[in-house]
């Protein structure tokens, strides 16, 4: 020990924390994002399972059927680049994650509650649209 | 903003960032946090059912009885409905009840999806069997 690090109790206290918290909310908010990204993947495989489905199926017997099939993916689709570009932009306004300008602290949550109700909203169109599109069959 | 608004320890009083609409204190941002993954994961769930009816009612071909493949597909299909109506309200719930520094809601849907999975388990073995 050379003693050229004296220890600063005091003043280095609310600086590390500062730091440790940011740190913190960066990997917080990080595992939220993934956890969106997760979901989003899935929805959009999904989707694609789905509408290969009505593809095939409508090319066999083209009609009605086959657009009631669409369309809930179509919905779907749109939906999910409304969630894709709301989420990276909010992910840059808020610098990562780790800060929103508006409370000074790190996004919580990290997308806006309308895009829960969006993503929930739309998974429940998809299960609607699963479960008719095997009623008149 | 409050001098006493930091996010480890206190809260922000509403008003600031609205995430839900109630009146309290805001949570600890990571609670709020863990709470929109608890919701993701509810909807990943849901999305895995889907996925489920869709494989039985369209894509693997099996010869099941008709009406056993149907109905495993509707009641899986029916279930991921009940979760996607569930999940939001039970995040709005989770939140409002860590604003107000009470107790998390009980819920009753991790019981009914378990048990929702396990009849739609057994009809499946039966179906398997039965044809």
């Amino acid at each position: 020990m050379t003693g050229t690090e004296p220890r600063q109790p005091g003043p280095r206290r609310p600086r590390e924390r500062g730091v440790r918290s940011s740190s913190a909310a960066g990997l917080q908010a990080e595992r939220t994002l993934l956890a969106w990204q997760r979901t989003l993947i899935l929805l959009f495989a999904v989707a694609l399972l789905h509408l290969r489905d009505a593809l095939q199926n409508g090319g066999a017997q083209p009609g009605d059927g086959a657009w009631y099939r669409l369309l809930p993916a179509m919905v779907l689709l749109v939906a999910l680049g409304v969630l894709v570009v709301h989420l990276r932009r909010r992910w840059r306004t808020t610098d990562h994650g780790v800060h929103d300008d508006r409370t000074g602290r790190p996004p919580a949550p990290v997308a806006r509650p309308w895009a829960l109700v969006l993503v929930s909203a739309v998974s429940g169109v998809l299960a609607v649209g699963v479960a008719v599109s095997t009623l008149p069959a | 903003m409050a001098a006493g608004s930091d996010p480890s320890t206190g809260g922000v009083q509403t008003g600031d960032e609205r995430s839900g609409g109630s009146r309290g204190v805001e949570p600890d941002y990571r609670f709020t946090l863990a709470n929109e993954r608890t919701f993701l994961a509810w909807i990943r769930t849901a999305l895995a059912l889907i996925a489920g009816a869709v494989a039985v009612l369209h894509l693997v071909p099996l010869d099941w009885h008709a009406g056993v493949q149907l109905a495993i597909g509707l009641a899986l299909t029916g279930l991921a409905i009940v979760i996607t109506v569930y999940a939001p309200l039970r995040w709005l719930s989770v939140q409002k009840a860590m604003r107000r520094g009470r107790p998390l809601p009980m819920s009753a849907l991790p019981v009914i999806t378990a048990v929702g999975v396990a009849l739609v388990c057994g009809v499946v073995l039966i179906g398997s069997y039965w044809l």
